[in-house]
């Protein structure tokens, strides 16, 4: 009964310890970052598996473009997945590697059959100086207009600032969702609503077509829409070993770019 | 009955083990709770230190304030720590205030109802029915919040004449104080209602016996003996209860509007429609920016604010217990 405990503790560490030492004597690739990449990276490292058995192992965590940037340079990961461009006041010494694009597209309610707006008018609206949908042409519903855009730290507000709104400030009255989901749901739930999603979450929603352009994949692809973001896998200093190869087996397989094509652009390089 | 007695040495190693045991266990709950309050604290300080009291007051937007500090430049020299946090202090102080009060007093009828009033088959079904309303995860409170209340609130309450009155000030769209208090009363009135039924049940027959004989009626003496003592307890059930409303986020972020707005009251019933954020929505919804280490100090900052009220809440009850306590019963 008395040595039973450190028995149990002794138990219990080795568990720990045991298949984390096993693991590491393969390549491990261990993400953090943004939440709009988390999913593509999810399927690509699936997708890196089937084609290479057993090259690596992978560990995919979240948190946020800002979270990914500030974990590869301080080394604990090995990739840091952002949704936003870089910035001048990201730390030294990482590279960035383009992945791929995501379509960003304005969305309405079901019930606002907008088609087509400029870029002017989408400055106006989202910086709260035009206020009511009769005063924007080709909008079917009438009344105060209802802006709801993402919180400061998210990756897609920071792309929707740069290739939307230019030097516009996203008005105050805005309500700011923490996800492309609560962003979705609220334009659902409210016919006067206007927002801002990535691709992938526009089902059920009136897309506003962006200077015209429908926001579709076929669209993206040709660069004829103008809404496009890049996804990047910042490494610390120039990628090497199982990250390079992972990176270029994403940038210029086949099989990669299947994967990406299916819901997002992928990048020849 | 008649069980063996062991030798006396045995019994008291093995209980002085135990206690030594437990006096570890019980010591290190109270030092992850002192390192916890230190932690954050220390982390919280530097928002308190560069606003001083301005940081409880109101001025600017508090949006515009967080987004500035999510883009402060990355030296640490420059960083921004302006947050005057008025706005959501009182959204909060609304939100909790608002539901403890209306499920303070459901919870005491339903609970009167449930010991003292209900035919033996309705309490059957009604007393595990509340156990179990009480153990259902926030998130799915916010759910039919969200999905249900929000679009309802949003299409059929608020009128085309409310939303263009306030226009230029705030946007109306469902998301509302009145759906965050609906929501979060039915989230702790459930549990409000088991603490308060078991503390009338702890009421001693005898005293409750006495008025019936000197003919007071059924009423009466629920009204005058049972719930008076167990005053203590039913406060008890509205600290329990205010706790569980200040820390709640995930669904407040989910009903309340994320917008840094103060609802104002002298706009009449438009007030209730009014769109707000609470401090913990608040850290839920920026969690995101953690890493930019100002934004990160100033979400510690408001979480050190609830943490600390909640210590003086507990503190409050105590003191606002003692006078009740002499006739008062304690399940």
């Amino acid at each position: 009964m008395k040595h039973r405990l450190p028995l149990v503790l002794a138990v219990v560490a080795l568990a720990v310890i045991l298949p984390a030492s096993t693991a590491a004597a393969r390549t491990t690739i261990s993400m953090s970052g943004s939440t709009s990449v988390a999913p593509l990276a999810a399927k690509l490292a699936k997708g890196y598996l089937k084609a290479h058995p057993g090259a690596a192992t992978f560990r995919l965590a979240q948190g946020g473009s800002d979270v990914g940037v500030a974990d590869v340079a301080a080394g604990r990961v090995t990739i840091g997945n952002s949704s936003r461009d870089p910035k001048s006041s990201d730390p030294g010494g990482i590279v960035w590697n383009r992945i791929a694009r995501d379509a960003i597209c304005i969305a309405t309610n079901s019930q606002n059959a907008l088609s087509g707006l400029t870029q002017a008018q989408v400055q106006a609206i989202f910086s709260g100086s035009v206020r009511d949908w009769s005063q924007v042409p080709g909008s079917t519903v009438s009344g105060p207009i209802d802006v709801v855009v993402r919180t400061a730290a998210s990756g897609t507000q920071d792309a929707f600032q740069k290739i939307f709104m230019g030097s516009a400030k996203v008005s105050s009255s805005a309500a700011q969702k923490a996800s492309n989901g609560l962003v979705a749901q609220s334009i659902k739930s409210d016919p006067n609503a206007v927002g801002y999603v990535s691709l992938a979450f526009t089902k059920g929603l009136n897309d506003a077509r962006y200077k015209g352009v429908a926001c579709n994949l076929r669209n993206s692809k040709s660069g004829q829409y103008e809404g496009v973001r890049t996804f990047w896998m910042v490494t610390r200093g120039r990628a090497t070993g199982g990250a390079l190869k992972f990176i270029r087996w994403i940038q210029r397989s086949k099989a990669a770019h299947a994967i990406t094509a299916t819901g997002w652009v992928p990048i020849r390089g | 009955m008649a069980e063996p007695v062991s030798p006396a040495t045995e019994p008291n190693r093995s209980d002085r083990r135990a206690e030594l045991m437990l006096g570890a266990l019980a010591s290190v709950v109270l030092v992850v709770i002192v390192g916890m309050v230190v932690f954050v604290l220390t982390k919280a300080w530097p928002s308190f230190a560069h606003n001083g009291l301005a940081w409880f007051g109101g001025g600017g937007n508090v949006d515009d304030q967080l987004i500035a500090i999510f883009n402060s430049p990355a030296d640490p020299a420059k960083y921004v720590y302006t947050m005057h946090a008025w706005p959501l202090l009182y959204a909060t102080a609304l939100v909790t205030l608002g539901a403890v009060a209306i499920g303070l007093s459901f919870a005491l009828f339903a609970a009167i109802f449930i010991v003292e009033f209900a035919p033996n088959r309705i309490r059957a079904l009604l007393e595990p029915v509340v156990r179990l309303l009480a153990a259902v995860p926030s998130v799915i409170y916010g759910l039919i919040g969200i999905l249900v209340l929000v679009p309802f609130v949003g299409n059929h309450v608020i009128t085309r004449g409310t939303k263009e009155s306030v226009a230029y000030v705030v946007q109306l769209s469902g998301s509302s104080l009145i759906v965050a208090v609906v929501v979060l009363t039915v989230m702790i009135t459930p549990i409000m209602i088991a603490l308060i039924v078991d503390a009338l049940r702890a009421v001693p027959g005898s005293w409750t016996e006495g008025a019936h004989a000197l003919g007071a009626n059924r009423w009466r003496v629920v009204w005058t003996i049972a719930v008076r003592a167990a005053r203590p307890a039913i406060v008890g059930a509205c600290v329990l209860a205010t706790a569980r409303a200040l820390g709640e986020a995930i669904m407040l972020s989910m009903v309340s509007g994320s917008v840094g707005f103060s609802p104002n009251p002298l706009d009449g019933l438009t007030f209730f429609v009014e769109p707000m954020r609470p401090l913990a929505a608040t850290i839920v919804d920026n969690a995101e920016g953690l890493s930019v280490k100002p934004l990160g100090q100033t979400l510690y900052a408001f979480a050190a604010v609830l943490l600390v009220s909640s210590l003086f809440l507990s503190l409050g009850a105590w003191a606002v217990r003692q006078p009740m306590k002499r006739y008062g019963v304690r399940p």
